[in-house]
């Protein structure tokens, strides 16, 4: 759609002018969902509702000889067991493909009952491919047939002449040779994926856990064969999503089908096993560096080859280099696809790996020219912006104070060692078209604010009743905010960090509408003109210091009730955003035990709409690098193709007693005239300044993720 | 999980009477806690038809101090009424220690001592249902050439699990032993032969615990005048883990001079691993770095790693040393 032409005169207030944004504001979803209220799609429950289940092959590749749904069927309590897409002969890859049958039941005890009582007949083939190894192999089948079939391992193409490059590196003072790897990580959202549908009389509502409430509308309208316009689709609250959560996937075509067939309400949700098997992954990649840099801190020359490991999908890296300045640059990537899932978005898809690989190059090549690292990336980054978070997070660390600042340090008596490291992000965010608000005031001062967008956990639903308080001089609990629900106006779906930079200016676009016509009504009542009272303190005031309730502004409204439609307003927002972070971490030389003590982070946002949030999101993408560099990581037996990390014992994830201490920084030097969202920029360099800071500490340089004892202890040549 | 049949016997033997007299015979088992049982109920990997709750028979929890300064504990004395007992902490410190590493506050606060000892193993392929290995009847120890970071490198073969208990190698580090009733009546054993190598037990199971006994009591003797324990538990996640190695220590000094030890090793075999010709190598010799480094390097001599899990040798090695200079600070 076309951006309005209210665009020119419709602005964010000034920053000394703000009372409520960019203040804290204690989220509005924050009771319900510690006092347990906040329902989920897992809570939805509906009189007559039926459990399904997914049946699922564990092994990457099989023939199938048999499913057999009869002796579910046959069990009591169970409605509903079929073959799913009517069968086939083989399971091809670890994932949706694994799916071989769905079955329904009174009670989610009794679908698993049912799941079990399915028979599966199946001999696993020889080669699982499920490594480079296995895919490579001379009689190795290609994963991907048909209209988008391809080779096993794929190159994107190279950039930029090599023997320039190597020419450069031959003259270099400082050199890195060295391989770099990532492994598959998992979104691991608290709440797993899936829907309720419910199927009553030609319409449907559907509660799926999901970023995208609008968009799913047509999505499960055509599952369910039915017009757009009798479809619902609402998620009030959502346990995470991380970008796993946009399509219905397989699990809301089964919840659909199996709704058609019994006619009865539908739950379906994955167990914690299916989540990991069918519900997408951060690709993992390996990186191989060969850089050069001069002894005035430059970095020359770099030559990088890199391929991803999506599974059946392609996998997600930049081309390096990752935000660095090289003179010269020749760089290769592509992907190798195995038997398992496809990658799906993940928090800044790719760049947390591209930041481990380059970072540590970045790294490894300032000491090897003796430099400070942190002088190093000063000189060797572009934009001002970055400067100036590196020097803030330097500061907060006690870089300065640090004593091991050109060299690592060694390990005290006790065998522990303290080091400090560095990283920085950058990210898009920006907006999309689409997004809307209806802002409705009544005559009794009650204020509502609509739009469909959904909050996974981040804050768009206090923003959503926020920013019109603000407009209205209002507190935030003076505007009661809906959303979640397809009834609403439409907004955008939330990927790649544009939920706020698309939604705050509507809100805003129809906040200054509805603020502008209770106005008009104001000129008539006590004189002024339009744009030129003040709200504030629940009370408007005209430029003569006449003021009115704001309750009795909107009395003037009389029987009327005053409705305003906002829409994307582009100069409300911007893109681009930055951030920087430092980590003090302590090594256990004698164990390979990492502690992180500390970690800083800094990061743009234009205007931050709730401080709070901001900093909560600050915190969060802080916590999820620090898991992903020291925990996390797909484990899958090679000879099977069998996934052994399909439980949360087994997947390991960072706990309390992991936590450092963080500092999150709103960076106050930003321009506050637009807005942008604050995501995933956040997770993208927490870990490889881990990495840093543990070389900085001992001198072991970590190359593979996770930073687990086996990989610290091999760093420092004791295994 | 499988419907079962929950039954609350008065007595240890109305208990034992509703338990399977058949070696492998897994129709009936003994619950308590419930900790471990229920994930093996909850991943399928047993399927009993009646659960045997220990919870209804009287005085199976709580510490009894002998007049002799000897500890009995009950089987089902909780992990954190363990920890929380002062005098345990303060008289068996690699107990209490040990007590107070496993997992989180949740399940020590109804985790028993007799659950903790008799849990089964972690290894991956063992605890994946369509994984039929040797611990399972299969012919095969998957992790052997499998995934296997977390498994043995010492006592293995032909299976290669650890024991996953922080409890037991403390209570062999302090010389326990425990009360075992069955149809003929009481028996005991020292907590050290309770446990059972693959290679000489029956692979099926990591205990000489049958189908129709009952773990009641574990005894530990008074502590020796100048000994001292700890317990050191290395966890790749702190906040809840399982050990990926561990050490329980305890010696007994006159002054400097170590006039006894028990060196026992946790995570990194099939049955807490005591390294006794190591402990004979100690005595008489003065705590310091020679005897720790003779103690370090002698514990681990005959480790076999698999591909996956030699870093288990330096990083038990470091634990040793982290233990042996705690308990000459202390």
């Amino acid at each position: 759609m076309s951006p309005s032409n209210r665009e020119a005169d419709v602005v964010w207030k000034d920053r000394k002018d703000l009372t409520l944004l960019n203040t804290d504001q204690v989220r509005l979803d924050g009771p319900g969902k510690v006092t347990g209220h906040a329902l989920y799609s897992h809570d939805i429950r509906i009189p007559n509702m039926v459990y399904a289940r997914l049946v699922l092959v564990p092994y990457s590749r099989t023939k199938l000889t048999k499913v057999d749904v009869a002796p579910a069927a046959a069990l009591a309590g169970v409605v509903h067991a079929e073959v799913w897409d009517g069968g086939k002969e083989a399971v091809q890859f670890l994932g949706d493909d694994s799916v071989v049958a769905v079955v329904a039941a009174e009670t989610p005890e009794l679908a698993e009952d049912a799941a079990r009582a399915v028979i599966l007949e199946f001999e696993p083939e020889d080669n699982p491919m499920v490594t480079r190894g296995q895919v490579t192999a001379n009689d190795a089948p290609r994963l991907r047939q048909g209209r988008r079939g391809g080779p096993n391992v794929e190159e994107d193409g190279a950039r930029g002449d090599e023997e320039d490059v190597l020419e450069l590196l031959a003259t270099a003072d400082g050199v890195v040779e060295q391989d770099y790897s990532v492994p598959i990580q998992h979104h691991v959202c608290l709440e797993t994926h899936g829907c309720v549908v419910h199927l009553e009389g030609g319409k449907a509502t559907v509660y799926p856990s999901t970023q995208m409430v609008s968009d799913s509308v047509g999505m499960y309208a055509s599952m369910l064969g039915l017009s757009q316009r009798d479809v619902r689709v609402i998620c009030q609250n959502m346990g995470g999503g991380f970008g796993s959560k946009f399509g219905a996937g397989l699990e809301g075509l089964a919840a659909c089908r199996v709704a058609l067939a019994v006619e009865r309400p539908v739950h379906l949700m994955l167990d914690r096993r299916q989540e990991f098997l069918m519900a997408g992954n951060r690709s993992g990649s390996t990186q191989s560096y060969h850089a050069g840099a001069s002894k005035d801190g430059k970095i020359v020359a770099l030559k990088a080859t890199a391929e991803k490991y999506g599974g059946m999908g392609g996998g997600a890296l930049p081309t390096p280099p990752y935000i660095y300045e090289v003179k010269k640059r020749y760089a290769q990537v592509g992907s190798v696809y195995t038997a398992m899932d496809a990658n799906r978005a993940m928090r800044a898809p790719g760049h947390p790996q591209a930041s481990f690989g380059m970072e540590s190059v970045v790294d490894e090549l300032a000491y090897s020219v003796g430099f400070d690292p942190l002088e190093f990336r000063k000189l060797n980054l572009d934009s001002e912006v970055h400067l100036r978070q590196l020097d803030r997070v330097a500061l907060e660390i006690g870089w300065n104070e640090h004593p091991n600042r050109k060299e690592p340090g060694k390990p005290d008596a006790d065998g522990m060692a303290e080091g400090i490291g560095f990283g920085v992000s950058q990210w898009g965010a920006g907006a999309r078209p689409g997004a809307h608000c209806e802002v409705r005031i009544e005559a009794d001062g009650s204020v509502t604010s609509s739009v469909a967008v959904q909050d996974l956990g981040t804050g768009s639903r206090t923003y959503v009743a926020g920013i019109v308080a603000e407009e209205l001089g209002l507190p935030l609990h003076g505007v009661t905010a809906k959303i979640g629900d397809s009834v609403l106006p439409s907004s955008v779906a939330s990927g790649g960090s544009v939920t706020t930079g698309s939604q705050a200016p509507a809100i805003q676009d129809a906040a200054v509408q509805a603020r502008r016509a209770l106005e008009a009504k104001l000129v008539d009542a006590i004189g002024g003109e339009v744009d030129a009272f003040t709200w504030k303190n629940g009370e408007v005031a005209n430029a003569d210091g006449q003021k009115l309730s704001f309750r009795d502004a909107c009395a003037l409204l009389g029987g009327e009730t005053l409705t305003t439609m906002g829409e994307f307003q582009p100069n409300l927002h911007s893109g681009g955003a930055h951030g920087a972070q430092a980590a003090r971490v302590r090594v256990d030389t004698l164990t390979g035990h990492v502690q992180v003590l500390k970690m800083v982070c800094i990061q743009d946002m234009g205007l931050p709409l709730n401080r709070a949030a901001v900093r909560s999101q600050i915190n969060g993408g802080m916590i999820g690098a620090l898991s992903y560099g020291l925990f996390e990581e797909r484990v899958l037996d090679h000879d099977f193709g069998f996934m052994l990390s399909d439980q949360l014992e087994d997947y390991k994830i960072a706990g309390i007693q992991e936590m450092p201490e963080m500092v999150a920084i709103i960076d106050d030097d930003d321009d506050f005239s637009t807005t942008k969202g604050v995501a995933e920029a956040t997770g993208i360099p927490g870990h490889s300044a881990i990495a840093n800071a543990i070389y900085n500490a001992c001198g072991a340089r970590v190359r593979h993720l996770p930073m687990t004892p086996d990989k610290v202890l091999a760093a420092l040549g004791r295994s | 999980m499988k419907a079962f049949e929950m039954r609350l016997p008065a007595s240890l033997e109305e208990a034992i009477a509703l338990l399977p007299t058949a070696e492998g015979d897994e129709s009936s088992r003994l619950v308590a806690g419930g900790q471990d049982l229920l994930t093996e109920l909850k991943h399928h990997l047993v399927e009993p038809e009646r659960l045997v709750n220990l919870k209804s028979i009287p005085g199976l929890a709580g510490a009894t101090w002998g007049s002799d300064g000897s500890l009995t504990l009950g089987a089902l004395t909780t992990l954190q009424d363990i920890y929380e007992d002062e005098r345990i902490v303060t008289t068996f410190p690699a107990l209490a220690e040990a007590a107070r590493s496993v997992a989180s506050p949740q399940i020590r606060a109804v985790g028993t001592i007799g659950g903790n000892l008799n849990q089964r193993p972690r290894c991956w392929y063992y605890r994946a249902e369509e994984m039929v290995c040797l611990k399972k009847g299969g012919r095969e120890c998957f992790s052997q050439f499998g995934r296997n970071k977390y498994n043995a490198i010492l006592g293995a073969g032909p299976s290669w699990i650890v024991h996953p208990s922080d409890t037991a190698p403390a209570l062999v580090a302090l010389n326990a032993s425990v009360e075992i009733v069955g149809p003929n009546g009481k028996r005991t054993s020292s907590m050290q032969d309770y446990f059972t190598l693959p290679s000489s037990g029956n692979v099926l199971r990591e205990t000489t615990l049958a189908p129709n006994e009952v773990l009641t009591r574990i005894t530990i003797p008074a502590p020796a005048k100048g000994s001292k324990s700890t317990y050191l538990k290395f966890k790749e996640r702190s906040s809840y883990d399982f050990a990926v190695g561990a050490v329980a220590l305890n010696l007994t000094l006159d002054g400097r001079k170590i006039t006894a030890a028990r060196i026992v090793l946790g995570a990194v075999a099939p049955t807490p691993w005591r390294v006794e010709e190591v402990e004979a190598r100690l005595i008489g010799r003065d705590l310091n770095d020679e005897t720790i480094e003779l103690a370090r390097e002698g514990a681990l001599a005959g480790a076999a790693p698999l591909s996956e899990n030699g870093y288990k040798v330096p990083l038990t090695k470091g634990l040793i040393t982290r233990a042996f200079r705690a308990i000459s600070r202390s």
